[in-house]
């Protein structure tokens, strides 16, 4: 029995920094049995082993087994290890101890007798600077007729709970974020979790099994991280070969300082998941974010913002939209429609105020019912996403330089053709369809602008079921329509206007010109898709203006011959449209998106903007810079008064330089999916978006405001080092 | 956007037919602006380290206080090797003799062979000019130059990872090659009976041939960056 004992004890050899020895959990086994061997590695302060992928960099420890025949020793099962700094260089291993856990299987026709258990291990021991360990490890198991534990045993069940285990309490899902281009590949895994596997996740991770012939590289975004459901980007780097196609490796969860290990295995979609969880779950905007939703899982009441406080946030923005750059010519038309009507009967005023106010409402329904289809036909749907398509910006461009020469006089708009003969009912009549089409066309103008509160109350309803994208877009457009409303009502307020008179006329020709600037602005729009070819539409805006001329002066104006002169215009738009749009600009297949690489600067000395892809946000904060990401449009106003008094000036250049920072540019003009998907993750559902990434890679980013000062985003340049 | 380069050449291109030499010039002119402004655009596109792009150019002094340029070499072969010696993987290369026959069997060939040490000076592994020196006679390293990253600036840009982390640069400066060394990523195995991905990457485009393998994943320790 003494000897028995004797024999037991392991033989500890010593690394230069690492002691090794073999531990059992058996005293005495017999045939048939299932004994755990444990490799117990001490390693001294601040230094570190690897685990079975080391990562980057190392080696994972390796045992050669040297066993007598009859006994099958099995893999080696890894408890959960440390993912070690730095970020540039990730590798995964231990610190101070670990116990690699073996299962030892002996044969049932086993001759009982002492077996000699021996193995050779070698591993990579690292602290400033790495050393190879090398060591023989051996023990000595009695078989016999009984099994008895032995006092390592104990030990052996510890680090036994410490190795991932497969559960299904975790669902995973994963997909590519981007289609494949480079060596460099954005990664989605997704994890809906019952709420038996962790009560209170403060942070997941993925750590993943090794391959040679790509590398999940060590930084994770936690994209969403709730209760019941984890999100997160990984970045992929391939070597050799095809994508991989499935992935292993360690989900772990951690919850205070407490961490948790599930092993997972996945096969990847060519498309990162879906979410179940509504994307307003993420946490950077802690407040505006309604918990997930699970059966079993209550919702948070206090984090999900209320519906009857996002409709007053929607009233509010549509309110501001009066005032917005966007929006701003149609207020020309509409106080040329006060000064005409303010001293007509009141009930005709009010009538017309709320035919505009329908006109507004009108074309919210439209565009909220675009919105819902555009959803439920499982694509992505954000605010000002029609400005995306060229079609629509050049119908758009045609309509605006229309009322522009409108205004001037070129022509009237008038159902009869007889303008001189307006009189009484008919100019009721005409003053109404005005009225709409003038809400129709604030709208229209409207959309390619965000303001204050609506961004909030967009991004919250783009997200919800039809019901409440109804809602919210009809409290955007009474907002919108509310002040002219409310005018209409109280004609008394509108005493100061000047009485109507000649200088009208005046007036009128001189609105013309903010109308003939939207169309210029809209013109160049359209050249970002179809590039030189945009001359066409130039010619094409010509010929209709000709058209509207000899219209306006030889038809609705003329005495003589209007047939002839009505078939000159037809011909004249007809002709224009066939050979200018058609067959020369192309109108309706517009260019496919150029993705230049490199440098996006706008000037020799201006930021050295990058394209922005998921991709470059990860490496960027991987090699330790802050980002500053600027998300914008051609279309988006805000945006570009954003960029000319707060980000592209001289403080905010050299701030930059200052910092080391990587700026990067997502360009919303053609409504690229990957940052609508960017977009819903930060609440939004439209540009701008202006995020500062601080330099400390696991923090989480900072949200600018919509509307910027130099003061606001230097500031947060200035938090990035923190 | 509208007046993208692009689209201005075209429009010039309708500007050359004309007879008035005046116009002609100025045509001339303005061609060559766009296309020294194309270049540079190109130019600062070259942004990181990537298998058949241009190797990033970088500017650093060696261990005897010389300038190295990446782009003063353009014409020949280049082989970057990120080291480390206090690493057993690099180590092992140079106490089996293998890596200095490979760096003769190169430097025969006409090739240049840099050596990044991007070891911070707070480390152990550091090494100042003069142990630097040393080592290098002591080992009978045949390189190029030893290059002084100890800032890290050189293997960050080109995102080195291990040491020994290599590096293979054609005759026209684009990348070709980078992983690991040989495809035993061993401290302790004997490298003369691996298979060397350096040597054969060099060997294929002196050949004129494509490179059969050319990314790998590099194996060795953690560069020790300055943080």
């Amino acid at each position: 029995m003494l000897v028995g004992l004797f024999c037991l004890a392991a033989i500890t050899a010593f690394g230069a920094n690492t002691q090794v020895r073999l531990i059992l959990s058996a005293a005495a086994a017999k045939p048939g049995d299932t004994v755990w061997m444990g490799l117990d590695m001490k390693m001294d302060p601040g230094w570190h082993t690897y685990w079975k992928n080391p990562g980057a960099a190392g080696m994972a420890t390796k045992i050669e087994w040297q066993l007598p025949p009859g006994v099958t020793a099995g893999d080696i099962q890894w408890p959960l290890p440390e993912k070690l700094p730095p970020l540039d260089v990730t590798t995964y291993g231990y610190n101070d101890e670990v116990v690699l856990l073996v299962p030892l299987k002996l044969a049932a026709d086993l001759q009982p007798g002492p077996l000699e258990l021996k193995a050779k291990v070698s591993w990579l021991e690292c602290k400033e600077a790495c050393l190879p360990g090398k060591s023989d490890v051996e023990a000595t198991l009695p078989v016999g007729t009984e099994t008895r534990l032995s006092g390592d045993a104990a030990t052996i069940v510890s680090w036994q709970s410490q190795v991932p285990k497969i559960s299904d309490g975790i669902a995973m899902r994963a997909g590519w974020e981007s289609p494949r281009s480079g060596d460099l590949r954005p990664l989605i895994l997704e994890a809906s979790l019952e709420s038996s596997v962790s009560p209170q996740i403060t942070r997941a991770d993925f750590f993943p099994d090794a391959s040679d012939d790509f590398e999940v590289q060590g930084t994770t975004e936690n994209l969403v991280t709730a209760p019941t459901e984890i999100r997160l980007r990984k970045l992929v780097k391939k070597f050799s070969g095809d994508w991989p196609g499935r992935m292993g490796g360690i989900i772990v969860l951690e919850s205070g300082h407490t961490r948790t290990g599930f092993e997972v295995k996945f096969a990847l979609a060519d498309q990162a998941p879906a979410g179940e969880a509504n994307p307003a779950t993420s946490e950077h905007l802690p407040g505006k974010s309604p918990a997930s939703e699970s059966p079993g899982q209550p919702p948070e009441t206090g984090r999900r913002p209320a519906l009857p406080l996002m409709l007053l946030y929607a009233f509010i923005g549509g309110l501001i939209l009066n005032i917005m750059p966007c929006v701003l010519p149609v207020i020309a038309l509409k106080i040329l429609g006060f000064v005409g009507e303010a001293r007509s009967e009141p009930r005709h005023v009010r009538k017309l105020g709320l035919v505009y106010a329908m006109g507004v409402l009108v074309s919210f329904l439209v565009l909220a019912a675009v919105v819902i289809g555009v959803k439920a036909a499982g694509h992505h749907a954000g605010w000002g996403m029609q400005f995306g398509s060229p079609v629509f910006v050049v119908c758009l461009t045609t309509l605006v330089m229309l009322v522009a020469l409108n205004l001037f006089g070129v022509f009237e708009v008038t159902l009869s053709g007889r303008a001189l003969d307006a009189a009484g009912g008919w100019a009721a009549k005409h003053g109404s369809a005005g009225a709409f089409f003038n809400g129709v066309l604030a709208t229209a103008l409207a959309t390619p602008c965000t303001a204050p509160f609506l961004s909030v109350a967009l991004g919250f309803a783009f997200a919800q079921s039809a019901s409440v994208i109804l809602l919210v877009f009809l409290a955007v457009g009474t907002g919108l329509a509310a002040p002219y409303v409310i005018l209409s009502w109280q004609p008394t307020w509108l005493k100061f206007l000047p009485k109507p008179g000649a200088w009208m006329e005046k007036f009128k020709i001189a609105m013309g010109f903010p109308m003939l600037a939207t169309a210029v602005w809209l013109f160049n729009l359209a050249a970002g898709s179809y590039g030189k070819s945009t001359l066409w539409l130039g010619v094409f805006l010509v010929v209709v203006a000709l058209a509207a001329w000899i219209f306006g002066e030889f038809v609705q104006r003329g005495r003589t011959r209007k047939g002839l002169a009505l078939a000159i215009a037809l011909i004249l738009l007809v002709g224009g449209y066939a050979y200018a749009l058609e067959s020369q600009l192309h109108w309706r297949h517009p260019m496919a998106a150029t993705d230049t690489a490199g440098s996006l600067k706008e000037s020799a000395n201006g930021i050295d903007w990058q394209r922005w892809t998921p991709e470059a946000v990860a490496q960027a904060r991987a090699e330790g810079h802050p980002v500053l990401v600027d998300f914008t449009a051609d279309w988006c106003l805000t945006c570009q008064v954003n960029k000319k008094t707060s980000i592209e000036i001289p403080s905010v250049r050299a701030k930059l330089k200052e910092i080391n920072a990587v700026a990067l540019l997502g360009d919303y003009t053609r409504f690229p999916d990957n940052i609508t998907t960017e977009l819903s993750r930060f609440n939004r559902a439209g540009v701008p978006l202006v995020l500062v990434y601080p330099k400390n890679p696991e923090a989480q980013p900072i949200v600018l405001p919509e509307i910027l000062t130099p003061g606001i985003v230097l500031d947060a340049l200035d938090r990035t080092s923190k | 956007m509208l007046f993208e380069p692009l689209y201005l050449g075209s429009l010039l291109e309708h500007f050359a037919a004309t007879k008035c030499r005046m116009v002609r010039l100025m045509v001339i002119f303005m061609k060559t602006t766009i296309a020294l402004f194309t270049v540079l655009t190109l130019a600062s596109a070259a942004l990181a380290a990537e298998i058949g792009k241009p190797a990033p150019d970088f500017t650093a002094t060696d261990i005897n206080g010389k300038t190295v340029k990446l782009s003063d070499f353009k014409g020949k072969i280049v082989v970057l090797e990120s080291y480390n010696s206090d690493c057993p993987f690099c180590n092992n290369h140079y106490k089996t003799g293998a890596m200095q026959e490979l760096e003769k069997d190169m430097a025969a060939k006409g090739v240049v062979w840099l050596l990044v040490n991007s070891v911070n000076p707070k480390n152990p592994s550091h090494r100042t000019a003069d142990q630097a020196k040393q080592e290098m006679a002591d080992k009978k390293i045949v390189a190029t130059a030893w290059i002084d990253d100890s800032s890290g600036a050189v293997g960050r840009l080109y995102g080195m990872k291990t040491t020994p982390h290599m590096y293979v640069i054609d005759s026209n400066g684009v990348l070709v090659y980078q992983g690991a060394i040989d495809d035993k990523p061993d401290p302790m195995h004997d490298p003369k009976t691996a298979h060397n991905y350096v040597r054969e990457a060099v060997n294929a485009v002196i050949a004129g041939q494509p490179v059969a393998v050319s990314q790998t994943k590099p194996y060795g320790c953690g560069v020790k960056y300055a943080n």
